[in-house]
């Protein structure tokens, strides 16, 4: 356990050894919050308030791209050489995929915790909000992250079709899923697909945990157990994938 | 007698012996096996690496030096057979023998915005080392590998050398009982070579046992106990520099000057003393020996030479050079089998 925080430690100086790009995140979101969600909520007559349910789901689309970037940064580190110093290390190799999963979700903590906060806060949301709307987040980008660092078997063979792979699965889960616009607004062939997309239970679920027209969303209950189910398998998923697939038996 | 006499090893020996724990072998393969697809990286590779010695692995591009060696450090697992590392088993205890094992990389690997400090640093922390003694640990070998001044620079900033130096320098901060190095002067200048090999001798003078893949003939001649000559996967030879050059039939080659000429009945004769493989008269009075063990070969022909009326004038001995015992036993010269 020693190694692990040892190792976990110093890859969070290197994360955040570039503030710049830190502050990116937080200035992403304050243009997309305040310039083009304020407008683009005055088109949109038909959602009592889409200005608050634009806000949410900026977050969602943050907290997918900052797990997805783990899963980038993992196969990067990988193709510089990072990892395989890594593996001479003298740490568990599943042990190795939980602190890429910490160093993920600490990542998305900092990164994602101030515009949830602000989020909160301009709309007069309780405390406790901040606490359920957190844990649905990292709950959700637990699952992201471990999809791309699974899907990393495919960057060891070419980083073109995993990054093509990563961008359009970015582009469809985000588009047709309730990241933007709820289920009963979308055209039945649209959310028939939404249905099977998890994103749409995560989504759901962080709206509900912050009250918002709750009428328009997935059972929380069903929403909460998709959300938990994905992040189960896609955690197994990479505990049993990635040291077959780093330690080269897939190649073979 | 102190409790590491004989007397207090003799009943371990036997404990070892029932679990088969081989300990006169720092690292051992059975069969070991590295295949990507129908290539065979690796080809049921059986080697033994004596403890506390220097084994020199010499091969070409593609001969499963570097698979070898990142296979007995668990970056890699085989396809087929196995290893044991210090009697850990690569495969069942990988834990135990990545512990025990430390890798130099062929290219440097690390943290490309880190700082040469801060890198040993780590290095130092994962195997344990803390406070005082990890920084006095950390100065001492970037003092020692030269990269003081450079302390301060970030991995990507610094030269080819400088960061293989680094990577190098890795396993003298937590120096194991097993050191692996993949060409570990590959892009460093002359008298950093001549830093790293020394370092490494010392290394092993200290207790490690060290496993070296290189192309160059020097470093393999300067550093070997022994060398393990490697082609498709597969160990051709592996033996002291010597032997591996006494192999070679007709290797030594004696230039032999005589006055005032050279005879037929004297060429007969050299050509009958026992050890020569064959006999070229190169001028009017001198003449090449290709013989197998000059050593032994020169007293017969001094001998045989005292029945005729000619007079030995200069003897001039040659052996073999790696290169040469590379070529014999690989079919190739070392630079353009690397080329």
């Amino acid at each position: 356990m020693r190694e692990l925080f040892t190792l976990l430690g110093y890859e969070l100086r290197e994360t955040f050894d570039s503030i710049p790009w830190t502050v990116y995140f937080w200035f992403y979101f304050g243009f997309q919050y305040f310039v083009y969600g304020q407008l683009v909520s005055r088109l949109v007559v038909s959602l009592s308030n889409y200005y608050v349910y634009y806000g949410t789901g900026l977050l969602i689309i943050m907290t997918f791209n900052i797990a997805s970037w783990s899963g980038r940064r993992f196969v990067e580190g990988a193709h510089e050489g990072r990892l395989r110093y890594i593996l001479s290390l003298p740490i568990r190799r599943s042990g190795l995929f939980v602190e890429q999963l910490l160093l993920g979700l600490i990542a998305n903590l900092v990164r994602i915790g101030p515009p949830l906060v602000l989020v909160l806060w301009l709309n007069g949301m309780p405390p406790v909000a901040l606490l359920t709307s957190t844990v649905v987040l990292l709950s959700m980008s637990v699952g992201i992250m471990g999809i791309m660092i699974s899907l990393s078997f495919i960057a060891f063979k070419s980083f073109d079709i995993y990054s093509a792979i990563v961008a359009s699965a970015s582009a469809i889960l985000i588009r047709f899923s309730t990241v933007l616009y709820p289920l009963a607004f979308m055209p039945s062939a649209y959310a028939s697909v939404a249905r099977f997309n998890p994103l749409t239970y995560g989504s759901d679920l962080l709206r509900n945990v912050m009250n918002i027209d709750v009428s328009q969303l997935l059972n929380p209950g069903m929403a909460g157990v998709v959300v938990a189910a994905v992040g189960v398998v896609t955690l197994t998923l990479g505990v049993v994938l990635v040291p077959r697939t780093l330690e080269g038996v897939k190649s073979s | 007698m102190s409790p590491s006499g004989p007397a207090y090893r003799k009943p371990f020996v036997g404990i070892a012996q029932a679990v088969g724990v081989n300990l006169d072998s720092a690292v051992e393969t059975f069969n070991l096996t590295k295949a990507y697809g129908a290539v065979k990286a690796l080809d049921a590779l059986n080697l033994k690496v004596r403890r506390g010695e220097i084994l020199v692995l010499l091969g070409p591009n593609g001969s499963g030096k570097t698979t070898f060696l990142n296979l007995i450090s668990t970056v890699l697992r085989p396809t087929g057979g196995t290893a044991t590392v210090m009697g850990f088993d690569i495969i069942k205890q990988p834990l135990k023998v990545r512990e025990t094992i430390g890798i130099s990389f062929q290219e440097p690997r690390g943290f490309w915005r880190h700082k040469p400090y801060h890198i040993l640093s780590f290095h130092a922390a994962i195997y344990g080392l803390r406070g005082k003694e990890r920084t006095e640990v950390v100065e001492q070998t970037l003092k020692d590998f030269d990269l003081w001044s450079s302390r301060n620079k970030r991995f990507m900033e610094l030269s080819g050398g400088q960061g293989k130096r680094l990577e190098v320098a890795k396993l003298f901060v937590n120096r194991p009982k097993v050191a692996v190095f993949d060409e570990p002067t590959a892009m460093v200048d002359l008298d950093g070579k001549r830093m790293i090999w020394d370092r490494i001798r010392a290394l092993r003078e200290q207790g490690s046992t060290i496993v070296v893949a290189t192309n160059e003939v020097r470093e393999a001649e300067y550093l070997a106990d022994r060398i393990s000559i490697m082609k498709g996967g597969k160990e051709v030879v592996t033996e002291d520099l010597r032997t591996l050059k006494d192999s070679i039939s007709g290797g030594d080659v004696v230039e032999v000057g005589m006055s005032p000429a050279i005879t037929t009945g004297a060429m007969k004769a050299i050509s009958e003393v026992p050890g020569t493989v064959r006999v070229t008269q190169v001028s009017e009075s001198v003449l090449n020996a290709f013989v197998d063990r000059s050593e032994d070969w020169l007293p017969l022909m001094m001998a045989s030479m005292q029945a005729f009326s000619v007079k030995i004038t200069s003897i001039r001995v040659s052996e073999p050079s790696l290169d040469d015992v590379f070529i014999h036993y690989t079919g190739k010269e070392i630079v353009k089998a690397n080329a």
